[in-house]
């Protein structure tokens, strides 16, 4: 399971998680919202850096979110080129990293079971139309831990493959992740019904 | 108290695909530690996958502890806990503490409760020390103690663990060994390929091709089992 969540005891921190997305939406809606203005992206920067500093993670950590989510905002970029002016296309793909940084504060700083919590807790009005407010939370976390399993699957691969000798195929690569990935899925659901959670 | 832990088998079966997985297998069952034995393929999984309903029978019935896993299935589910060979799939949350208390979600305890619950769990397991561990970076040893400990937490009547000491070395086989089998209160399926654990138990069930080819005393049933095997 990815560990995201630095422990803490920050003003950030002890903020109840579903405070914290309510306060993260209000921020990602005035983003967007005041889109034309020449004042958002710095805002909305100095914002970045003051919640980080103020939630005690630091410039490094603000600097590492910036850096992992780099690809996401160059495939912005480069696509919006071709339609947008230069200066227009690098302000919204700025925006969309902050945005990012400002969304992994609230992993950085929550503990996953309180999100679950606060999910449930949100959903739960849409209970009597025959939603299963704890269903979609255990989605939620299962994804969260599908990454670094697969992850750890891709890897298994690319070194049976190179044992093996054989160059590593697009073809010969997908199948068997593909293949583990559905056994991976099998066991985790048998173990969630064997711990009672259905 | 033998006829709370009662697990009956009347002519179960058991096909996947048209293979046959277990064959008309009956027996009552009334001890506390049962071990399982047989080679690869032999049924052992799906006797005990049976015993929670997460394999249901093609034909006969089973009743376990009262309950019939297939009517009462969510039921039984949470009176009897299980264990899988491979404890990274049982493994869902980041931290120890987290994966414990997550087994008690839905179950309509305080925050408090939990809180005592995973305290005294993380104490039975042996992995005090370990609350704010990340889950992932545990030893194997480890991650099966977590395993059991989140099967613990619940407070089952019945433990099945389905080889629970396939993935780990020696000294982790012994530490899990001597847990299921000296220290849980609770009755134990243990389905196993190591004979020395199989002999720890009160009685041990032997399964060839889909069939219950013996069951009894541990000794002579692990004695014919080596001389087939030899």
């Amino acid at each position: 399971m990815i560990v995201l969540y630095r422990p803490g005891t920050s003003l950030v921190h002890r903020m109840p998680a579903g405070a914290k997305v309510l306060v993260f939406s209000a921020l990602v809606l005035a983003i967007g919202l005041t889109a034309d203005s020449v004042w958002t992206l710095p805002t909305a920067g100095i914002l970045a850096i003051s919640l980080y500093l103020m939630a005690g993670l630091g410039i490094p950590t603000l600097l590492r979110q910036f850096y992992a989510a780099r690809w996401i905002a160059l495939v912005m970029l480069v696509t919006q080129v071709f339609f947008l002016p230069v200066l227009a296309a690098i302000s919204n793909a700025s925006r969309v990293l902050v945005v990012i940084v400002l969304a992994a504060l609230i992993t950085l700083t929550t503990r996953i079971p309180a999100l679950l919590d606060a999910t449930e807790h949100a959903l739960a009005p849409l209970r009597r139309f025959g939603l299963n407010p704890a269903g979609i939370g255990l989605v939620l976390a299962l994804t969260i831990t599908a990454i670094p399993v697969i992850g750890g699957f891709a890897a298994d691969i690319r070194e049976a493959q190179r044992a093996r000798g054989a160059p590593v195929r697009l073809q010969t690569f997908v199948v068997p992740l593909l293949v583990m990935s559905l056994k991976h899925s099998d066991e985790l659901a048998d173990a969630l019904t064997a711990r009672g959670i259905e | 108290m033998n006829g709370q832990r009662e697990i009956r088998f009347e002519g179960v079966s058991a096909e996947f695909a048209g293979r046959v997985a277990l064959c008309e297998v009956s027996i009552t069952l009334n001890e506390k530690r049962i071990g399982v034995i047989g080679s690869n393929g032999s049924g052992k999984s799906t006797f005990a996958r049976m015993l929670n309903g997460l394999v249901t029978p093609t034909s006969g019935g089973v009743t376990v502890h009262g309950l019939d896993p297939v009517r009462d299935g969510r039921r039984l589910r949470r009176r009897v806990g299980f264990i899988f060979s491979n404890p990274d799939a049982q493994i869902v949350m980041a931290t120890v503490t987290e994966d414990l208390a997550f087994s008690l979600r839905g179950r309509g305890l305080t925050r408090a409760e939990v809180d005592e619950r995973v305290t005294s769990t993380l104490e039975s397991v042996d992995l005090r020390g370990h609350d704010e561990a990340p889950t992932h970076g545990l030893s194997s040893g480890q991650k099966q103690l977590l395993a059991l400990g989140a099967i613990l937490i619940g407070e089952p009547d019945l433990v099945v663990a389905d080889e629970p000491t396939a993935l780990l070395d020696a000294s982790n086989t012994r530490k899990i060994g001597n847990r299921l089998l000296d220290e849980i209160p609770q009755q134990l399926v243990l389905v196993t390929h190591d004979l020395r654990l199989a002999a720890r138990c009160d009685i041990v069930l032997r399964f060839e091709g889909g069939m219950l080819l013996e069951h009894g005393d541990p000794r002579s049933v692990i004695a014919h089992y080596e001389r087939d095997h030899a």
